[in-house]
Order: C-alpha cells, then sequence, then structure tokens
C-alpha cells in the first residue's frame, strides 16, 4: 500500500514537471504566432483598409490553430452582436488563455492592445500595433531564455522532488 | 430606415421608431446631440424626444457603430464631415475640430450626428425629362438650398437615363458618386433600382472621377453632385468639350446666387448649361419650382407651363 501511495506522488510530479517543461517550450511559439497575427493585422488596416471585423476574418484564415480560432470567433460576434469591441475582445482572450501556454503578462499585452483596436486614425492605429508587436518581442526573448534555462531541466527536478517527498513520507 | 436603426443603441432606436410609429410622419432628419434631447425632422415639422438624452458613452458607441469598430476608415469622412452609410443615408458630424497646416485634419470629440435619411422616390424626374432632351439630353444643372432634393432629383435623373422613359433612349450614362449618395453602392456595386447602363466611380474625387470616365468608359452621360470647386469647373469644361453631357447640382437658392459665385460664374458666362432647374426646400423635396434655359430665362414654373 504505502509503496503504490509513493509511486503516485512521484508519477504526479513527474507529470507536473513534464507538463511545466511542455508549457515552456510552447510558449515562444505561441507568441511568435501573436506577432504573426498582429502584423497581418497591420496590413489589413493600413494597406487594404479593411473593416476589425473582415481583418479578424481574414486573419483566421492565414494563420494556424489555435489562434485562428481565436480570430474566426472574434469576427463572428463582431458580425452578429451589438456590443463593444473591447467587450467582444477581452472576453475572447479571457478564453482563450484557459487554454493557451502563455503568461499572465502576455495576456495583458493582448488586452492593452485590444483597448486601442479601431479607435484610432491610421498612423495611431499603426503605432499601437507597433508596440503591440515589441512588447510581444520581448516576451519572446524572454521565453526562449527560460525555455533554455529550465525547459530540460524541469522535467527530471519534477521526477527528483517526488521522490524526495516521497521518500519524506515513508 | 432599419439600417439607421442598427446603429443607435438599443433603447433609443426603439423609442425613436415608437415616436414615429405613433405620430406616423416620414422622418428626414435624426439629430442627436450630447446631452440634448432627441430631434426628428419630418421637412415641415420639428418633433422632440425629451425624455432620452445622448449620453458621451453613447455617441461614442454610435460613431464605432457606423465605423463597424473601424474608425481608421473614416479619415477621409472625419476630415469632410459626414459619413454615408448602407442605403444611401447620410451623417452628418461636427464636434472639435483638429487642424494641420491650416487645414481640417479630423473631427474628434464629436458632439452632435444628423442622419439625413434619404428617402427613395422614384419618379420624381419624370416630368421634366422631355424638357431635358433635344436630340440629346442636355447639360442640366440643379440649383437648390440644402434640403431642397438635389440629390434625391439627380438620383432619379440617372435612372431614366441610364434605362430610358417612353421615346427618350437609355443613354451610357456614368456616376461619379463621391459621397456616395447617388448610387447607394456596397462595395463598389450600385444598388438595383440604379438603372440599366450605369457606371459608377464610388467615393472617387468629383473632378478626377469626370475626367477617368472620359478617358475610360465612353459615357454619353456624366452625372456628378454638389460641384463647387476651381478643379471641378475645369473638369466640367473638359468633359463638355468632350462631346459628353454633364448632369451636376449645386448648393444656392437662384440662378442669380449662382451666377455670382466666383467658381461658378465662368461656367454660367460660357452658357454651359441649357437647362437649369431651380429647387426650394419649402416644396416637396426634389420639386422643381422653375426651369431656366441657358441664359436664365423661364421656360417653365410650378403650377403652370409645359409640365
Amino acid at each position: 500500500m504505502k509503496w503504490i501511495g509513493a509511486l503516485l506522488v512521484i508519477l504526479t510530479c513527474f507529470f507536473t514537471g513534464m507538463d511545466y517543461s511542455r508549457r515552456l517550450a510552447q510558449r515562444p511559439k505561441a507568441l511568435r504566432l501573436w506577432k504573426n497575427a498582429l502584423l497581418i493585422l497591420e496590413a489589413e488596416m493600413v494597406y487594404s483598409h479593411a473593416t476589425v471585423q473582415n481583418a479578424c476574418e481574414n486573419i483566421a484564415k492565414q494563420i494556424g490553430d489555435p489562434l485562428s480560432g481565436f480570430f474566426l470567433s472574434v469576427s463572428k460576434r463582431l458580425q452578429y452582436e451589438k456590443t463593444d469591441l473591447y467587450l467582444i475582445w477581452e472576453e475572447e482572450v479571457d478564453q482563450f488563455w484557459t487554454r493557451a501556454a502563455l503568461s499572465k503578462e502576455d495576456k495583458e499585452i493582448i488586452k492593452q492592445f485590444g483597448k486601442t483596436l479601431g479607435q484610432h486614425d491610421i498612423i495611431q492605429q499603426k503605432k499601437y500595433i507597433q508596440l503591440a508587436i515589441v512588447h510581444l518581442e520581448n516576451k519572446h526573448k524572454e521565453s526562449i531564455e527560460m525555455n533554455q534555462r529550465y525547459g530540460k531541466v524541469s522535467g527530471s527536478l519534477g521526477l527528483l522532488s517526488g521522490v524526495f517527498i516521497a521518500l519524506l513520507l515513508l | 430606415m432599419e439600417v439607421i436603426y442598427s446603429l443607435l443603441p438599443d433603447q433609443m432606436a426603439k423609442d425613436i421608431q415608437n415616436y414615429i410609429h405613433s405620430h406616423s410622419f416620414t422622418p428626414q432628419e435624426i439629430r442627436l446631440r450630447i446631452n440634448r434631447p432627441i430631434e426628428i425632422n419630418s421637412g415641415s415639422d420639428i418633433h422632440w424626444i425629451t425624455h432620452q438624452r445622448l449620453s458621451q458613452q453613447e455617441a461614442k458607441y454610435i460613431l464605432n457603430r457606423i465605423s463597424e469598430h473601424s474608425i481608421y476608415r473614416l479619415e477621409e469622412e472625419l476630415r469632410q464631415g459626414y459619413i454615408t452609410i448602407k442605403g444611401g443615408h447620410r451623417i452628418g458630424i461636427s464636434g472639435s475640430v483638429i487642424v494641420e497646416n491650416g487645414s481640417v485634419k479630423a473631427i474628434k470629440h464629436i458632439s452632435s450626428f444628423n442622419i439625413r435619411i434619404s428617402n427613395e422616390v422614384v419618379g420624381i424626374s419624370k416630368q421634366y425629362l422631355p424638357l431635358l432632351y433635344d436630340n440629346r439630353y442636355m447639360n442640366t444643372l440643379v440649383i437648390g438650398p440644402p434640403q431642397s432634393g438635389k440629390t434625391t432629383l439627380l438620383k432619379d435623373l440617372a435612372r431614366f437615363t441610364s434605362s430610358g422613359w417612353k421615346e427618350l433612349p437609355a443613354q451610357k450614362t456614368g456616376v461619379v458618386d463621391e459621397r456616395s449618395e447617388i448610387c447607394a453602392s456596397l462595395n463598389g456595386i450600385p444598388q438595383e433600382s440604379s438603372g440599366l447602363r450605369i457606371d459608377v466611380l464610388d467615393h472617387c474625387p468629383k473632378s478626377e472621377g469626370m475626367m477617368m470616365f472620359v478617358r475610360s468608359m465612353s459615357p454619353e452621360v456624366i452625372i456628378v453632385d454638389e460641384i463647387g470647386s476651381e478643379k471641378d469647373v475645369q473638369a466640367i469644361l473638359e468633359v463638355i468639350n468632350a462631346g459628353v453631357t454633364i448632369m451636376c447640382s449645386v448648393h444656392g437658392r437662384s440662378y442669380e446666387e449662382i451666377r455670382r459665385r466666383p467658381a461658378l460664374s465662368s461656367l454660367i458666362d460660357q452658357k454651359v448649361f441649357s437647362r437649369m432647374l431651380v429647387l426650394s426646400n419649402t416644396c416637396q423635396a426634389g420639386e422643381v419650382i422653375e426651369v431656366l434655359d441657358c441664359d436664365g430665362n423661364k421656360i417653365a414654373q410650378r403650377g403652370r407651363g409645359v409640365y
């Protein structure tokens, strides 16, 4: 009985560690995807003067999952709902973040960006998109560093801490 | 009207709808001002909805709805001071203006909206058409003060010149629709009721549009709304010398008043327009009070005369 319990503790810790390392590895990819999405958004807005709704629809077509789902549902809701753009954006961001391997700070950047979306003239809008991209770029660099530093360690660290706790309890 | 209601906050749209329904009149303008009651004009009467006032928040909401949450698309419109929406309705705006290099760059902090409802009247120009045709359509100027139905009349003229009526032939008609009002195009495609042989340059600056048509679309009639600048006049002279008929409208109360305007006087002096239709805002929208020839002599008058 004791041994089964110890094994369970070790396994839990091991998988927690693995999950953490997986998230660390996914974050740079997700951030890069967001950056691409904003670049497309900029092109849509500044050069083809598309509405936010059309721009989101086009991004959804061009970009991979899971981000395409996010932009598609923003676009759908803009089409059918009679509410503020920011409310829709905020709700969709919240929902997206429950599944994404991204941090709270990343979320804040995207939310802040949503506040400026469609509220300014072209030049200002372009600046805000650039600003968000710069922020994301910084986060992207940081996430790569984090991944290099902790990515490989965290799996084994999980296993070791599991063994440690199990030994203490035995 | 549905298009307009969809732009307003739900409660306000409902109130306006109910009011118009219970008083049964055709609104021409809905005017919304921040912290003021809602004004509805029916041309002859002014109606007020006093229990509702437009808040700053709502004004922002309306602007967002008009632009489909994309204010960056309205740059040109905000500079001009009006926005044309689906269905050809026009929304005038005023507020505090941002100036750059001495010219208006944009309107910020919008404080009033004037929603001008375009009521489509088919056939108002029919009775004047024979007066405008003599082997070919004649160059025509529509003169009228604001709200007299100049655009409505031009819209109708465009319909009949492009699809023909009785013995009058259908001619290739080019419409330079700078404000998207004449044909109320959506994504560049004119509305169904616009006529058969119609080509539209949507949102195109008038003077350039006229020249583009002459060069590329070989039109027989060109229709433009609200001319007034030197450039427009230059373009009109070019068009006429290219053998194309021009029909256009201009702000003003009478022939004499137009004659005094510096940019336009040259057109009048050169007797460019063989027919002038004078409108008034005291009559029904689009009703012509007198028809003049190129020298300003009356050919027909409302109530008596030929038509």
